[in-house]
């Protein structure tokens, strides 16, 4: 897995690569919280190149929801893989979390 | 072994998810299954094999989960045997998934998962060993993911 940030407008856009799972995730973790340490309260989560997602990766992205709503900031999917998207929906994430297909849609939604 | 089959050994190892990915890979390969189908297998096994590792040893020795699958006619068969303490996935409560995102739990998202994603399940308890014996109903490539 690969994790790679970028700043838009003082929004965090964090693009992961590969599998999220029970190895993977708490790297994904900690990313995160250092991003939202250093100030960020609107975050992109950029999945068009995240290729699995497993119950690991979604509690770290409950969690961060969370967070964020929490803090009056907002947490928003974009580009999801359909096999990737289909987790979330089974889990019932697509109810509260917006998804949308591109970053450019993203960046609209906040 | 028959082609059609095939069995492996896991340590309770996180880094084992990695040989769990390339083991499904190459047998869904092989046998021509659909790529939705080992994505979802995938996750089936890793849920168990992660919930096994995280909650499943009360000591530090190593431990073997063995997996082993077969493809018979329109589904895959798939069991799973640990020495772990027992565990039912079936008598596990199910998610709240309706309530707003404050008080969602994270918790039995993973064994929800296994469920939604497996067409039958059962389990039963053998001497010292969990037994968790899944049906999956391989996909159709005419059918859509709808968005």
């Amino acid at each position: 897995m690969e994790i790679q940030e970028k700043k838009l407008n003082g929004t965090s856009i964090i693009r992961v690569d590969g599998r999220l799972d029970s190895k993977t995730s708490p790297e994904f973790e900690e990313k995160i919280s250092e991003t939202i340490k250093n100030g960020t309260r609107n975050m992109i989560l950029d999945f068009e190149s995240l290729s699995y997602v497993s119950s690991a990766g979604l509690r770290i992205i409950l969690k961060t929801a969370k967070e964020l709503k929490r803090m009056e900031g907002k947490l928003v999917l974009c580009a999801l893989q359909d096999y990737v998207r289909e987790v979330f929906e089974i889990s019932g994430f697509d109810s509260f979390l917006p998804i949308v297909p591109t970053v450019d849609d993203a960046m609209e939604k906040l | 072994m028959p082609k059609n089959m095939i069995s492996f050994k896991l340590s309770n190892h996180l880094s084992e998810l990695d040989t769990l990915r390339e083991k499904l890979e190459q047998f869904g390969t092989r046998l021509g299954i659909p790529e939705k189908t080992i994505f979802e297998v995938n996750l089936i096994i890793d849920e168990l094999f992660s919930n096994i590792v995280s909650c499943g040893f009360r000591d530090n020795g190593i431990h073997w989960v063995t997996i082993n699958i077969s493809h018979q006619e329109d589904a895959l068969h798939i069991r799973v045997e640990d020495d772990g303490v027992p565990f039912n996935p079936k008598a596990t409560q199910k998610p709240d998934l309706e309530c707003p995102m404050e008080e969602r739990r994270i918790g039995g998202l993973g064994i929800h998962l296994v469920t939604e994603l497996s067409d039958k399940i059962s389990y039963y308890r053998e001497g010292d060993r969990n037994i968790l014996v899944l049906e999956k109903k391989i996909a159709e490539d005419s059918i859509q993911i709808e968005k």
